[in-house]
């Protein structure tokens, strides 16, 4: 689980609770969902989140979450903007990062805690909702050190809204284009330099890898920025820096804006100025997968505006499973940093037919009209919203109850023969085996003298997993035989005789599946001891056999796995399900077994 | 007074006036001694009998000794065939007179030594006179052989004794001897009367069939010995919980789910409302198979509501995620990661049929995940996966069938903890209190599923579900430290052997 790193101190000052102790902050964290992991060398908290509240990945938005919690503030807070200077002119960009959004914040006080708060932020939501960067990026510049392109109206790319404004451009340029010093260095790169000469464009080359051009945003005097992967060094940000640019790109709109939006809100509680930003997008819109033609158009970002959910007052109460009044989930709501209309919408009944009888609002639906800050990334459904009154009522306070529902369980009928041949096995003195389905290429075929796709049992083709993290598990079983000799290989200091059996699970490649992949139970034994012959397996198939009313025959066959002469097809009325025999003296001395094994490996629905 | 048999046998034996050891009791009564100190001890617990110990010397023959008892002592043989040569008379020659008693080598030597210090007669430069006088048949040594064979040495001259040792005849070694006599309750027992009731030490099928058994007491054992062990058959350890689990959520009305291990992520994902560009479903943990690689069919109709569901949203107030979807990358083959893909399958009434509320179902299956193995993670694991559809479900519903699934391992004074997960909401993330160490540790995952995940799959009811972890389950309960001794090739079969049984 990821985490975030809080400084207890700086979470007081900003909550404005500087009595609260460390324990107490704890506790009302773990109530927000945060729960604390430990502490750094600087008695720092480390707190694990939830990768839906995006906006409590820093200590600002943690504080902002606590003051709702406590009650010092209700209700939504968006933040006032001032009108924009600058814009953003969206050019040939890599069709692979069409996207792009921007603010302004002056007077930021940025000293040494909110630089790093800023720094972590941008660093968490870039693992977050960036996608590791790969569907949004963020830049964050000094302003005082970039140069804005005046546009004149009239301008090819300007146009009457922003026009006399500050621009820059986000723009593709070749791999080899414009050079720039990227951040901890000293030379000029291009942006191919970058990729394979810096450390960090060596991290997020991936990335680009498949753009038809490298992203770049530049103002007069340059290339300042190469996102997704650095900035340049020209704009970076430091304590001393007063006035920021933040800059973002990505796969879709939203996704930027509304990272966006949580850098505002912290920078906001850093006592920043918010100030809109234009982005002009010359030739479309902002929607991917609209089908209109966009002829272009000028957005105003960071986009603050709220949106609404209507959320029934009868689900809120079926969900919590209590009644509650309008008043206390409107309190609960603004509690969670929403606000919150009531409607009310009356019978159908008209009211000149109602009997002048009860005017009880529970006649009617209730409704709320929830409004949702744009920081929330997280609210997608109403269901979201009621989710926020049940974490502000504190879930932990509802009573459980078992559902007044009635009905009847069962085994499915698969799982009870599985069991049944299980307990068979047990009484034939077997010990029941249970290993993984995953096994090595080698373990599977090789070492029981089994060539892939050798038609014999568990020659069958193999499902391959695409990046297996070892070898030892790189394919799914083809039959359980051999982890039964691979647990005797690894138990030779135990006591014998090792008797063992599996019932489990073995596939092999099937075109006719849906899956691709024909799955099924297979019952394998072994049988391990000095004196272990043919016909002790022999036995054992049979007395199963019987047990399960089936007639078994074992006409001779040959099995690489088995001596010639002692091995035999496991025929179960009339049908070939297996094999048994004794083990290949090779088998054996492959798997360091200094005894002789008989064993047998046949499908379960035989026994059906 | 009823005793058993060989015990009356004993008492019968014994005597007030004269001890007499357990080996002759033994011998009187034709039993094993160890049967007749069984029943000594069980007379003296009773004060029938009182026992003494006494230190004494047993002799017991050597092989030499037991062949003149059969041939008789070299020396006697000598004057045997001197009498015969009419030695006690005239004395004849030696060389006569051993070939007569056919001795030779050693016994001739033997013969010679101890013929003249027994009185025998006189030998002198090769002649052998007799004295007509000696007996041998009273020969004393001869005599003490015979009892030591019989073990009756008590009466023998200890002098003679000595002289067989020192001829290397019989060896001697000491003993502790329990001598027994009667007690006056004894007596008095013996006078009023004592019945005997047969100690037998195996219950014999003739027994039973002759109706013996009922005449017959059964001779004690030391039941308080360890035994050898057999080799036996045992459930392995982590499918007895599992079972143990099916057996509790069948005994709270869940029925049990099955299908396949290799799905499209389409089940295992996409049908969850997991978006496409999740980090879960493009981390490498991510099971993806190579061959198969796609699934060819999916429900088309179910594809585009799954789509539109990921793309918009639900009805009006919904609005979706904001990233693609591709019905391709839905087609992949992965091995599950999670069993809710049984779940997805049985929701979209794909799997039996459509199902109306109130339903419960189950699965407690593998599950895989691509990561290192360590001792407390695997590749594969069993997840315990439930779910509960019914008209409306509230989180208290949810918080109440927890806790009772739970109560029945111990784990009370369950927490919740607001979570997220892409297709539950509400969602909980379950603590629990260690039975034993008493720590809060995380024992599930559940929620409410969302409408989005829903109404695609033509689900018109609540839905509530939870997972967790099979093996979190099994080391609670078997105190293991490695996951690895429990489960796969690793496996160590005296764990398993050892292992406590879950019931």
């Amino acid at each position: 689980m990821p985490t975030v790193t809080v400084d207890p101190d700086e979470l007081r000052r900003l909550t404005g609770h500087e009595d609260k102790d460390d324990d107490r902050l704890k506790s009302d964290l773990f109530a927000l969902g945060l729960e604390f992991e430990g502490e750094t060398d600087e008695g720092e908290f480390e707190l694990e989140f939830g990768p839906d509240r995006l906006d409590r990945l820093s200590v600002e938005g943690i504080a902002r979450s606590l003051r709702y919690q406590y009650g010092d503030d209700r209700g939504v807070y968006v933040p006032d903007t001032n009108d924009a200077e600058w814009t953003i002119e969206v050019e040939e960009v890599p069709p692979q990062r069409p996207y792009v959004t921007g603010a302004v914040a002056r007077a930021v006080n940025l000293d040494e805690d909110a630089l790093d708060s800023l720094i972590q932020l941008q660093e968490k939501l870039h693992a977050t909702m960036g996608r590791g960067r790969v569907k949004g990026a963020i830049g964050i510049h000094d302003l005082t050190m970039m140069k804005g392109e005046v546009l004149e109206p009239g301008d090819e790319s300007g146009d009457v809204e922003t026009a006399g404004s500050k621009a820059v451009r986000y723009t593709g340029i070749p791999v080899d284009g414009d050079r720039f010093v990227p951040l901890d260095s000293d030379e000029e790169m291009t942006p191919g330099e970058v990729l394979t000469d810096h450390p960090t464009g060596d991290d997020y080359a991936d990335i680009v890898a498949d753009y038809d051009s490298m992203p770049a945003i530049y103002d007069e005097i340059g290339l300042f920025s190469f996102p997704p992967v650095i900035n340049g060094r020209r704009t970076e940000v430091s304590t001393e820096s007063r006035d920021l640019f933040v800059e973002m790109t990505g796969t879709d709109q939203w996704t930027v804006d509304k990272m966006l939006n949580v850098v505002c809100y912290a920078l906001d509680a850093r006592g920043a100025r918010i100030e809109d930003v234009e982005v002009s997008y010359p030739d479309r819109g902002i929607y991917a997968d609209s089908d209109r033609v966009d002829p272009g158009v000028t957005v105003t970002r960071p986009d603050l505006s709220t949106k609404t959910k209507t959320v029934p007052h009868d689900r809120v109460e079926t969900v919590l499973g209590i009644d509650l009044e309008r008043d206390e989930v409107v309190d609960l709501l603004e509690r969670s940093g929403l606000d919150a209309e009531v409607t009310e919408v009356g019978d159908d009944v008209p009211a000149s037919d109602a009997s002048g009888g009860s005017s009880d609002s529970s006649d009617g639906e209730v409704t709320y009209e929830a409004t949702i800050p744009p920081y929330r990334v997280d609210i997608l459904h109403p269901l979201d919203v009621i989710d926020d009154v049940g974490r502000a009522y504190g879930f932990n306070d509802l009573e459980p109850r078992s559902p007044d529902i009635s009905t009847v369980g069962g085994r499915h009928q698969r799982s009870r023969l599985e069991e049944a041949v299980r307990l068979q096995l047990v009484g034939q003195g077997f010990e029941d085996m249970l290993n993984f389905h995953l096994i090595g290429e080698a373990d599977n075929y090789d070492r029981m003298r089994v060539s892939r796709g050798e038609a014999v049992v568990g020659g069958g083709e193999a499902a391959t997993i695409k990046n297996p993290y070892s070898e030892d598990y790189a394919i799914v079983r083809t039959w359980a035989l051999p982890s039964l000799l691979m647990v005797l290989e690894n138990n030779t200091h135990r006591a014998y005789p090792q008797d063992l059996a599996e019932v489990g699970f073995a596939a092999e490649v099937d075109e006719s599946e849906n899956t691709g992949l024909a799955e099924w139970r297979t019952v394998a034994g072994a049988l391990a001891r000095t004196e272990a012959s043919y016909e002790d397996a022999r036995g054992h198939l049979q007395a199963l056999a019987r047990s399960f009313d089936v007639d078994l025959e074992t006409p001779p066959t040959e099995h690489p796995t088995f001596i010639d002469g002692r091995a035999a097809e496991v025929v179960m009325d009339g049908e070939s399900v297996g094999v048994v025999g004794e083990v290949h003296p090779e088998v054996l001395v492959e798997h360091d077994l200094e005894v002789p094994v008989a064993a047998f490996e046949f499908r379960l629905d035989a026994l059906r | 007074m009823q005793l058993p048999e060989t015990q009356v046998a004993v008492l019968e034996t014994a005597s007030a006036s004269e001890a007499q050891s357990i080996d002759r009791l033994a011998d009187e009564l034709d039993r094993k001694p160890e049967t007749i100190t069984g029943a000594v001890f069980a007379l003296e617990e009773e004060g029938l009998v009182a026992v003494e110990d006494r230190e004494r010397v047993a002799y017991d023959l050597t092989d030499e000794g037991r062949t003149y008892l059969d041939d008789g002592l070299p020396e006697v043989r000598l004057y045997r065939a001197a009498v015969d040569a009419g030695a006690a008379d005239d004395p004849a020659s030696m060389g006569d007179l051993t070939d007569a008693a056919g001795l030779d080598g050693q016994a001739v030597r033997i013969a010679l030594s101890n013929y003249a210090r027994k009185g025998y007669g006189h030998i002198d430069s090769g002649d052998v006179s007799a004295d007509p006088d000696a007996d041998p048949d009273a020969d004393p040594e001869a005599a003490a052989l015979e009892a030591v064979r019989d073990g009756e040495t008590d009466g023998v001259d200890e002098n003679t004794l000595d002289q067989l040792e020192r001829r290397g005849l019989v060896e001697a070694h000491e003993t502790t001897e329990r001598l027994v006599t009667l007690t006056d309750d004894g007596v008095t027992a013996l006078m009023e009367g004592v019945e005997a009731y047969e100690a037998v030490d195996r219950l014999t099928p003739a027994m039973l069939t002759s109706g013996e058994w009922r005449d017959v007491e059964f001779a004690d054992y030391n039941v308080a010995a360890e035994a050898a062990e057999p080799s036996t058959g045992r459930l392995h350890v982590l499918r007895q919980i599992v079972e143990r689990v099916k057996e509790v959520l069948v005994g709270m009305g869940f029925q049990e789910m099955e299908g396949p291990h290799a799905d499209a992520d389409f089940w295992i994902n996409d049908c969850l409302f997991m978006p496409q560009d999740h980090p879960a479903r493009t981390h490498w943990d991510r099971f993806a198979l190579e061959n198969p690689s796609h699934v060819d069919e999916l429900p088309g109709d179910l594809v585009e509501r799954v789509r539109d569901a990921h793309l918009h949203g639900v009805g009006e107030n919904s609005e979706g995620y904001h990233s693609e979807w591709d019905e391709e990358f839905a087609r992949a083959v992965a091995l599950r990661g999670h069993t809710t893909s049984l779940s997805t399958r049985y929701l979209s009434g794909h799997q039996i049929g459509d199902l109306e509320p109130p339903q419960r179902f189950f699965s407690v299956e593998k599950a895989y995940r691509n990561d290192t193995l360590d001792a407390t993670h695997l590749l594969e694991f069993f997840q315990i996966e439930g779910w509960v559809m019914a008209e409306d479900l509230s989180v208290r519903d949810l918080m109440g069938t927890f806790e009772e699934f739970y109560a029945h391992f111990g784990i009370t004074d369950i927490e919740f903890k607001p979570h997220y997960n892409p297709y539950t909401e509400p969602s909980f993330e379950l603590f629990g209190t260690h039975p034993e160490t008493g720590e809060l540790i995380e024992i599930g995952n559940s929620g409410i599923f969302r409408q989005e995940m829903l109404e695609p799959l033509g689900v018109d009811a609540d839905v509530m579900a939870w997972g967790l972890a099979g093996e979190r389950l099994a080391m609670l309960i078997t105190g293991a430290e490695d996951i690895r001794d429990i489960h796969g090739t690793l496996t160590d079969l005296d764990f398993l052997r050892n292992a406590e049984v879950t019931y």
